[in-house]
C-alpha cells in the first residue's frame, strides 16, 4: 500500500481481452478463457519505490515487493533471490563478445533453482488466500521447490509426477515430507487430470490456479539484473525457455523499471534458448510466424525445458519479436558443451537448461543476432547437480596412479616437460 | 453428473476444413461452446467449454484425440520442470 492505502498490486487482468478481476485464486478469463495476470497501479508504486528505498532492503528477492502481487509482507520464502551476477570475461572471450554477465540462480536457495522465485511468490499469496494445502505437477524443480518451501512454512503439500520419473528426483521431494504421487499415463491425460484436481479440491496449485501470482516471481529475475548492473537495462538478454514465461517475466520486469522510474529507458533485446528436441517457440521464431505448433514428443537431455505445448510460446515470441530478439535451438551435443563451457570458462556448474542458454548465446553471438561489440546477461537457471546423468563420461576420466612421486611425475606432472612446454 | 471442460484445441492442418465441433455436437449429448479461436492455413486452435454428463465429456474428448485433435486443459501446460 502506499500513504493513502492505495493497493499496489490492483487486479488480475486478461491478457487477451483486458477484463479486470478480483485478486483471487483465478486464472483464465471467464469471457475468453485468455491468461491472467497481475496488474499494479504504477502510480502509486512511483510516488513510493526509489532506488535509495529497495537498496535499504535486506537483499533478497522481495526489495521489490510494490512489483509483487501479494498484499502484505512475505511469508513463504523470505530470503529467496538476489543471486549473484558474475561477470564472465573468460567466458567472453571464449565466445567472441565484448562483455558477458552470468545471472546465476544454481545458487539460488533454499533449492538451487530460479524456481524458488516464483514459488515463494505462489505461496505467500496462497497464505494470504487462505489455503492450507498446495500442489504442483512438476518433473523436477518445481516439485522440489514446492516441497520445501511448503515445509518451512508449515504447509500440506501434494507433488504429482509422472509415474516414470528418476529416482533422484523423487527422492529430491520426498526428503521434504511431502506427498508425492506418480501417476500413469500419457502427458495429455496426466496434464488433464492435474487441471480437475485444481478445479475441483480448493487446493492452491501453484501453476494452475496461483498460476497469476506465480508466474510474476519470474520478474524478481530482471529487476535484480538491472539492480546489479548499476541501474540499468542490459543491451541482451538470453534466457531459457520451456513455457516461455521466464522470458515474458524478463521482459515485463524491464518495462516496470522503467515505468516507475527507476531505471532509464534504453534500447534492449530479449533472447529465447531452446533445445532442438523440444523447440517449439524457437521454430516458430525461425519460421516467422506466431503460431506455435506443439511438439508431441518431446526429446531432449534438457528435460526442464520439454514442454510440447507452451503456454506462453506466443507471448514469449511477441516480446522477441517486439525487442528485435531472436531465438536458437541446440543439439544435446551442443547443450553438454554449453555446460561445460560455462564450468570450465566462468566455474559455474549449470543443469541442462543452463548449457541450452551458453550454447543458444554461442550461436546468437556468432551469427551476429548478438552483435560481438555490445554485452550480453546469460540467465542460468539450475543447478548442475540436479542433471549430473546429462554429462556423465563425457567430461574427462579420473586418472589413477599409485602413491608414488615418480609414477606421479611420469604419468600426471613432470617439472622439466612442463618448462620446455611453457617455453613453445 | 454434470461437467463442465475448459479446453483448448489444437487442428492440425488436415482437419482444419472439417466441421469437428459440428460433428462433436451430433455424435454426443454435450454442449459446445466456443470462446475464442484463431485459424490460419496451418493450424486451428479453439477454447472450448464442453459441458455434459461426466461420461460423455470423457468419451467425446476421446473421440476428438481419436480425429487427430490435440486436447488440452485450458492451462495447457500444468506440468512444468
Amino acid at each position: 500500500m502506499d500513504k493513502s492505502n492505495r493497493p499496489f498490486f490492483s487486479n488480475l487482468k486478461c491478457r487477451e481481452c483486458g477484463k479486470l478481476y478480483e485478486k483471487k485464486a483465478i486464472h483464465v478469463c471467464e469471457y475468453d478463457f485468455g491468461p491472467l495476470e497481475a496488474a499494479y497501479d504504477y502510480d502509486a508504486i512511483r510516488t513510493s519505490i526509489s532506488r535509495a528505498a529497495i537498496e535499504s532492503r535486506p537483499q533478497t528477492m522481495w526489495r521489490y515487493r510494490e512489483l509483487l502481487p501479494i498484499d502484505g509482507e512475505p511469508t513463504v520464502g523470505a530470503q529467496v533471490g538476489f543471486t549473484p551476477l558474475v561477470k564472465a570475461d573468460r567466458l567472453a572471450a571464449k565466445l567472441g563478445i565484448k562483455s558477458l554477465y552470468i545471472k546465476n540462480d544454481t545458487v539460488n536457495y533454499p533449492t538451487l533453482s530460479f524456481k524458488d522465485r516464483v514459488v515463494s511468490v505462489a505461496l505467500s499469496r496462497a497464505c494470504e488466500l487462505g489455503f492450507k494445502v498446495v500442489a504442483c505437477a512438476s518433473t523436477g524443480n518445481l516439485a522440489n521447490s514446492v516441497a520445501a518451501n511448503a515445509a518451512a512454512a508449515g504447509l500440506k503439500s501434494y507433488v504429482l509426477i509422472p509415474a516414470d520419473l528418476e529416482q533422484g528426483k523423487v527422492l529430491g521431494s520426498l526428503v521434504y515430507g511431502t506427498n508425492v504421487i506418480g501417476i500413469h499415463g500419457p502427458y495429455d491425460q496426466v496434464n488433464r487430470l492435474c487441471s480437475e484436481i485444481a478445479g475441483k479440491y480448493g487446493w492452491g496449485f501453484v501453476n494452475v490456479n496461483l498460476r497469476p501470482y506465480y508466474a510474476e516471481g519470474s520478474k524478481t529475475m530482471g529487476f535484480e539484473i538491472c539492480e546489479q548492473l548499476g541501474w540499468r537495462i542490459p543491451r541482451h538478454t538470453v534466457a531459457p525457455m520451456a513455457s516461455g514465461s521466464l522470458l515474458t517475466k524478463i521482459h515485463k520486469a524491464y518495462n516496470e523499471f522503467v515505468k516507475v522510474g527507476i531505471v532509464e529507458e534504453t534500447k534492449f533485446s530479449v533472447h529465447g534458448a531452446q533445445a532442438t528436441g523440444c523447440a517449439p517457440i524457437a521454430h516458430a521464431m525461425q519460421r516467422g510466424t506466431d503460431i506455435v505448433k506443439p511438439v508431441p514428443k518431446p526429446d531432449t537431455i534438457a528435460k526442464s525445458l520439454a514442454i510440447g505445448t507452451p503456454a506462453d510460446g506466443y507471448y514469449a515470441i511477441h516480446a522477441m519479436r517486439q525487442t528485435g530478439g531472436g531465438a536458437e535451438d541446440v543439439t544435446d551435443d551442443e547443450i553438454v558443451d554449453g555446460i561445460k563451457l560455462l564450468a570450465e570458462h566462468a566455474g559455474i556448474f549449470a543443469e541442462t537448461a543452463g548449457g541450452v542458454t551458453v550454447a543458444c548465446a554461442k550461436k546468437l553471438i556468432a551469427s551476429g543476432k548478438i552483435p560481438r561489440d555490445e554485452e550480453a546477461v546469460l540467465c542460468i537457471t539450475g543447478h548442475g547437480l540436479k542433471t549430473q546423468e546429462a554429462i556423465a563420461g563425457k567430461c574427462g576420466e579420473l586418472r589413477l596412479i599409485k602413491p608414488s612421486l615418480r609414477e606421479f611425475e611420469e604419468q600426471i606432472y613432470n617439472p622439466d616437460m612442463a618448462a620446455t612446454a611453457a617455453k613453445s | 453428473m454434470t461437467d463442465k471442460h475448459r479446453l483448448w484445441l489444437m487442428f492440425p492442418t488436415k482437419l482444419i476444413t472439417r466441421p469437428i465441433i459440428w460433428e462433436l455436437g451430433k455424435i454426443f449429448e454435450v454442449i459446445t461452446n466456443i470462446r475464442q479461436c484463431s485459424v490460419n492455413e496451418e493450424i486451428g486452435l479453439v477454447s472450448l467449454e464442453l459441458e455434459g454428463d461426466r461420461d460423455e465429456v470423457k468419451r467425446s474428448i476421446a473421440w476428438l484425440e481419436e480425429q487427430g485433435v490435440k486436447v488440452e486443459p485450458v492451462e495447457i501446460n500444468t506440468i512444468e520442470g
